[in-house]
């Protein structure tokens, strides 16, 4: 008989972290929206599932003293894009938190899981690249925080060790104020992957100021460091060099929803409306 | 807008109820005492030989209780052309081809098991292009395609890949093009699309220890279910019976007999257990059936005046592995070739051809969205070579009373008026269209026509029958999967009877055991033909009414009329209650007149005529025509190629609307199905591999909420049809058939582009645009 | 290796040995009978088997039943009876909101969750929220409709309970 998945709910993060161990393949679990439909379709399923919605510090959205956003790693992506605090002062992840999946989808996934899916497309991770947001995590090893810019390696892979758990994301207070505009083109309206995703955030305290970030055209979420430079320099009016900068930088491929042609030029075409947006708000 | 009692109003879907509580249980939700679970074995190979097919160590999985090979069952199905075997014999055809089938005690041990049945294949040249296809040294799909049976009006050809070809000649093609002053030539291609109906496809089903066969199936067509299994596996009809619990969602796909065969096969190697065989959604995409791709090639020959002297139309259809149902969209196509249009000099080829893609079935429309998508962007086509508008040049050339179709069909005044629905919607687009910052605005507009594609003998048949408390029982076996059938038959028997709606109770989850004959709910045939079966039932109903009212009330027949459950002498003060006469009456010395009363009735369409072996000519080939318009509005953004449709307008000629909101529900749904097709359906499928690429609702988009224009408009012209229950003909398909072709007419008109492959994804506008700019 | 759990379903509590790799969805629809919440894709993609857990709207093929163990479900069985139907149900039927069914329940459960969280939606917000939830019937127009009139019903009947 085919090996049955085992499910186990940890009510500590130190649990979470036993039960791990316990088996080869176990998984971290939050809203598990990705890894179930996985789990089920293919043959590297895993052997355990531990649940970490049952740990109390994970299910919170908290404002630091520092002025610091932490996100737990249960809380849901509904409930940081309806967050006030996120709305208010970081609207990039809100933006990109509404954007992501179908309403009930939302309800359930959460903003965590959705960057330790490290997707291409992961929506929530292009804001969190502009926001210069941690992933806050722990394992055998002790607790580390990993700067989200180091934190996607590859399509599915992040920098996470075997059996550490990311516990949080955190967003400086710094990032806060700033305007943002997503761009993002799918195949039909409702509900879908982006083909092709530009975020351009300009956070006023920070430098660059102009931030963008590139989803669905590159192995990882993205960030177009040359494009914000040139606009840091000369503003709106660098719009059109910025998008050449940008589309230099993805590196798109052809697949099923696009092709990488397709994709680079509208990398091009979104960052400059972005632009335009954003300049005249 | 005629109206009585019930028909032409907005009556409330009579089983709305069941469907608002999750009371209604569709196949997956019927619970069947021990049932096993199959799983099917299916072909990784596009093409290849089956060399050894070894269950030995799927039968050694616990809990495994049968495994059915080609082998086993080397029998031939196919509702029109038997090409198909249960399982595989010596050859599969496409990926997903079934091989062999498990049945286990789990779905979990059915998948171990399948997944260790040891298949050796030798694999063979694949094709997947029509065009390669009919050339001489392709890989031939079905060497024995001469040795299969056939019914008389499908024409395979032997030693080819051509598994039904259709012949149109009308006039003198040939010598009409070259006294046109202009010809215009273009080619147009469809992609296979699936349905993607919510429910998936499921059957299952158990053989008595007597023998008997039980099958329950989320089918379309349980008669010919039945019919098919039966010949299929040499079985009576008396010993097999086919039920159908709720469907959701067929579309054409659940026509004819799809699973039934596989559950069958299981169900006769354990006696007495169920079988139950439900798709997953990756199967049902790949594995079920879809619609068939079409490459089309049109020739237009028009003189000084704007009048089409001469058409040629050349459509060749991708049937995918295998064409039982698939020939008769061939021939469905080849007898329609000239859609709304007076051609008078025709030379229409309509022909099927086999490829190694899976398998083409019936689709909404039956092949009449995809002719429509070359004939409607031909004509927008024409008239701008010729400096003519588009809806004038329409008007011009479009069928009508005292008009001949491409057959030589003379119709009548009778026959539906498209020349009145271009002009609603002309109508709805006179004002000039308000122009958008960064968006190219345009209007298209096309045409659509559709018969019923049916053997001239499709028959339905109902029964009427009254409860003890007068409340009146409609037997129907039509399958009501959402298009509101038995609303529609709770209104044509309530009006008939002149019966509170309440009173009537459609019983319609058909059995064929217990419910009267239906041929197949397909070819938008329902409300008129099981319409019409009822108005029979009910006059019946109503004489054996008034027989016995007659005598008790004194009063001769003629007096007699049916008002709110009683029936009332029209010249007298004297009635009776219909509840006292349903069982027969009794009178107060104690003797009874009269019985239960009931009746049957049937409906087959009338005087229909073989077409011409050679030329297709036939004074009534099909039983009515339904017409119509769609126009659409669209904003294309021109950096990205995204189109938003902002409007569609859509009329018909449906004859007599018979409910209000039923119809706006099919209007709705089939331009919102055509928007589909139109923007972003397409199954696609690896080359290399011949595997489909997006078997999943991941990557195979159909439209959401959001996807629905905010404007949408349906209006319709009503001339009755002769034959049809107070008027009304069929509609259910024939509103996704224009659609895309109105976008795409849309599209150049906003942008300049012609587009003539389906869909019209943003990346396709976005590089014509290109294309046009580069070209200056 | 089944796994105890309690859960409060339509109001009842059930208590339930559920297998670890046991769906929300195949809990409800094999154990408890309650086929209203279909299976559509059994991926999250089409929102056939949407039911509220605590009271929001979730794919049931996405959540394991396990991980429902104190939580509470409402599926289309348990919102009303026929002469005490819930508003959307209602509304479902007078705009002729449904053809086939089989995205109905679904459909409504989305719905009602919308109309918790949010008493008056726009037609956009309406649109968004039941954009995961697929039908190929109806074209959706009727619904929007429906819901719109059901929100509507709603708001009405929580002002009728204010004193």
């Amino acid at each position: 008989m085919q090996e049955r998945l085992d499910y186990r709910k940890a009510h500590s993060v130190e649990e979470a972290l036993t039960l791990f161990q316990d088996l080869p393949r176990s998984r971290y679990m939050a809203g598990g929206t990705d890894l179930l439909p996985r789990a089920r379709g293919s043959g590297q399923a895993p052997s355990r599932l531990v649940d970490i919605k049952g740990i109390p510090e994970l299910s919170r959205i908290e404002e630091l003293p520092s002025g610091d956003l932490r996100i737990g790693a249960a809380v849901s992506v509904a409930a940081v894009a309806a967050h006030p605090t996120v709305r208010q002062r970081f609207s990039a992840l809100s933006l990109c938190a509404s954007a992501l999946g179908s309403y009930p989808l939302r309800n359930r996934a959460t903003v965590v899981g959705n960057i330790c899916n490290a997707s291409p497309c992961a929506d929530t991770a292009a804001a969190l690249l502009c926001l210069d947001a941690t992933v806050l995590c722990v394992g055998p090893a002790g607790p580390r925080r990993i700067p989200i810019h180091e934190f996607f390696v590859g399509p599915g892979q992040t920098s996470l060790a075997s059996g550490e758990l990311a516990l949080a994301v955190e967003i400086p207070a710094a990032s806060a104020g700033g305007r943002a505009e997503l761009g993002r083109l799918s195949r039909r309206q409702g509900v879908d992957i982006a083909t092709v995703a530009v975020l351009l955030s300009v956070l006023p305290q920070r430098s660059p100021r102009h931030r963008v970030a590139l989803l669905s055209v590159a192995p990882t979420p993205r960030r177009a460091s040359e494009a914000e430079t040139l606009l840091d320099q000369r503003g709106p009016s660098a719009a059109n060099a910025a998008a050449e900068a940008a589309m230099a930088a993805a590196r798109p491929i052809d697949d099923v929803r696009g092709t990488a042609a397709y994709r680079r030029e509208m990398v091009g075409v979104l960052l400059t409306r972005a632009v335009r947006a954003l300049g005249a708000a | 807008m005629s109206q009585g009692r019930w028909v032409g109003r907005d009556v409330l879907r009579v089983d709305g109820l069941e469907k608002v509580t999750g009371a209604a249980r569709y196949l997956a939700d019927v619970k069947l005492p021990r049932m096993l679970y199959a799983q099917v074995v299916r072909s990784p190979h596009p093409h290849a030989r089956v060399r050894e097919v070894d269950v030995s160590r799927a039968l050694s999985v616990a809990g495994v209780r049968a495994v059915a090979t080609g082998r086993d069952f080397p029998f031939h199905v196919g509702i029109y052309l038997k090409d198909q075997t249960v399982f595989a014999t010596d050859r599969v055809r496409f990926v997903g081809d079934p091989v062999a089938a498990v049945a286990a005690e789990s779905p979990e041990a059915a998948r171990e098991a399948a997944a260790l049945v040891r298949v050796e294949y030798e694999p063979l040249p694949a094709l997947f292009d029509v065009r390669q296809g009919i050339l001489p040294d392709a890989p031939l799909v079905h060497p024995d395609l001469g040795k299969y049976q056939v019914v008389p009006w499908i024409t395979p050809q032997a030693g080819t890949n051509i598994c039904n070809h259709l012949k149109v000649r009308k006039g003198d093609y040939h010598a009409a093009l070259k006294t046109a002053a202009h010809v215009v030539e273009n080619t147009f291609v469809v992609p296979q699309v699936q349905h993607v109906p919510m429910e998936v496809h499921g059957s299952a089903a158990r053989m008595d220890l007597s023998g008997k066969l039980e099958v329950l199936t989320s089918a379309q067509s349980p008669f010919t279910v039945r019919h098919l299994l039966c010949a299929c596996f040499g079985l009576s009809h008396g010993d097999v019976r086919v039920m159908v619990p709720q469907v959701g969602g067929g579309f054409g796909g659940k026509a004819g007999i799809n699973l039934e065969p596989i559950v069958t096969a299981l169900a006769m190697r354990v006696p007495g257990r169920w079988v139950r065989l439900v798709l997953t959604r990756a199967e049902e995409f790949y594995a079920a059936v879809v619609r068939q791709g079409l490459v089309a090639t049109l020739t237009t020959g028009v003189d000084r005046s704007g009048k089409v002297v001469a058409q040629r139309m050349h459509y060749l259809w991708d049937c995918g592995a295998y064409g039982g149902y698939g020939v008769n969209v061939v021939r469905a196509a080849g007898y329609t070739c000239g859609g709304a249009y007076e051609f008078p000099n025709v030379w229409g080829d309509s022909i099927g051809v086999y490829t190694n893609r899976p398998v083409g079935s019936a689709y909404r429309g039956f092949g009449m969205q995809e002719i429509h998508w070359a004939l409607e962007q031909q004509m927008d086509m024409v008239a701008h070579e010729i400096g003519e508008d588009p809806i004038a040049f329409r008007l011009k050339n479009c069928l009508g009373p005292g008009k001949r179709t491409v057959t030589g069909q003379l119709l009548d005044e009778h026959s539906g008026r498209v020349d009145q629905c271009i002009q609603r919607v002309a109508q709805a687009f006179s004002e000039p269209l308000a122009t958008r910052p960064g968006r190219l605005r345009g209007r298209g507009l096309a045409c659509a026509v559709k018969a019923p594609a049916m053997p001239n003998d499709a028959a339905s048949s109902v029964l009427l029958k009254f409860c003890e408390d007068g409340v009146l029982e409609v037997l129907v076996s039509g399958i009501d999967y959402g298009q509101g059938l038995r609303t529609v038959a709770a209104q044509f028997a309530a009006e008939a009877l002149n019966l509170p709606i309440e009173q009537v109770r459609v019983r319609n989850l058909p059995d064929t055991d217990l419910s009267p004959y239906d041929w197949q709910t397909v070819a938008s045939r329902q409300t008129w033909a099981t319409g019409n079966a009822i108005l029979r039932a009910a006059e019946k109903c109503k004489a054996q009414l008034f027989e016995t009212a007659s005598q008790v009330l004194g009063a001769p027949v003629e007096r007699l009329a049916l008002r709110d459950g009683q029936v009332v002498d029209t010249g007298g003060a004297g009635r009776v209650p219909i509840t006292r006469l349903v069982m027969g009456y009794q009178f107060p010395d104690g003797h009874v007149i009269g019985g239960p009363v009931a009746a049957a009735a049937h409906h087959v369409p009338e005087g229909l005529l073989f077409l011409d072996p050679q030329t297709s000519q036939s004074a009534k080939p099909v039983a009515k025509w339904t017409f119509g318009a769609q126009g659409v509005e669209i904003s294309v953004d021109p950096d990205t190629g995204h189109i938003q449709v902002d409007r569609v307008v859509a009329c018909y000629d449906v004859g007599q609307v018979v409910n209000q909101g039923l119809i706006l529900g099919q209007t709705y749904g089939g331009v919102v199905q055509g928007l589909g097709t139109g923007l972003m359906e397409e199954l696609k499928l690896d080359l290399l591999t011949g595997k489909a690429q997006n078997a999943n609702l991941v990557d195979y988009k159909i439209p959401t909420a959001l996807d629905v224009p905010a404007a949408l408009e349906a209006s319709f012209v009503e001339t009755p049809q002769k034959d049809g229950p107070m008027g009304a003909r069929g509609i259910g398909e024939h509103t996704m058939i224009p659609t895309p072709a109105a976008l795409a007419n849309a599209l150049y008109a906003a942008c300049g582009i012609r587009i003539q492959e389906m869909p019209l994804t943003a990346e396709k506008v976005r590089a014509a645009l290109r294309e046009k700019r580069a070209k200056g | 290796m089944a796994i105890p759990i309690r859960v409060k379903v339509n109001g009842q509590v059930e208590a339930l040995e559920v297998a670890p790799d046991e769906s929300l969805l195949s809990m409800l629809r094999e154990r408890l009978d309650l086929t209203g919440a279909k299976e559509g894709c059994n991926e999250g993609e089409c929102g056939a088997c949407v039911v509220l857990l605590d009271g929001k709207a979730v794919n049931a093929c996405l959540v394991l039943a396990a991980e429902a163990d104190g939580h509470e479900v409402t599926t289309i069985e348990g919102l009303g009876r026929p002469g005490a139907l819930h508003p959307l149900q209602k509304a479902f039927l007078a705009h002729q909101a449904v053809q086939c069914g089989f995205c109905t329940p679904g459909m409504i459960m989305t719905a009602l969750s919308l109309l918790l969280e949010n008493p008056a939606p726009t037609e956009e917000e309406v649109r968004t929220a039941i954009s995961g939830n697929l039908c190929r019937c109806t074209g959706y127009r009727q619904i929007l409709d429906a819901v719109q009139a059901a929100a509507q019903e709603m708001r009405a009947g929580a002002q009728g309970r204010r004193p």
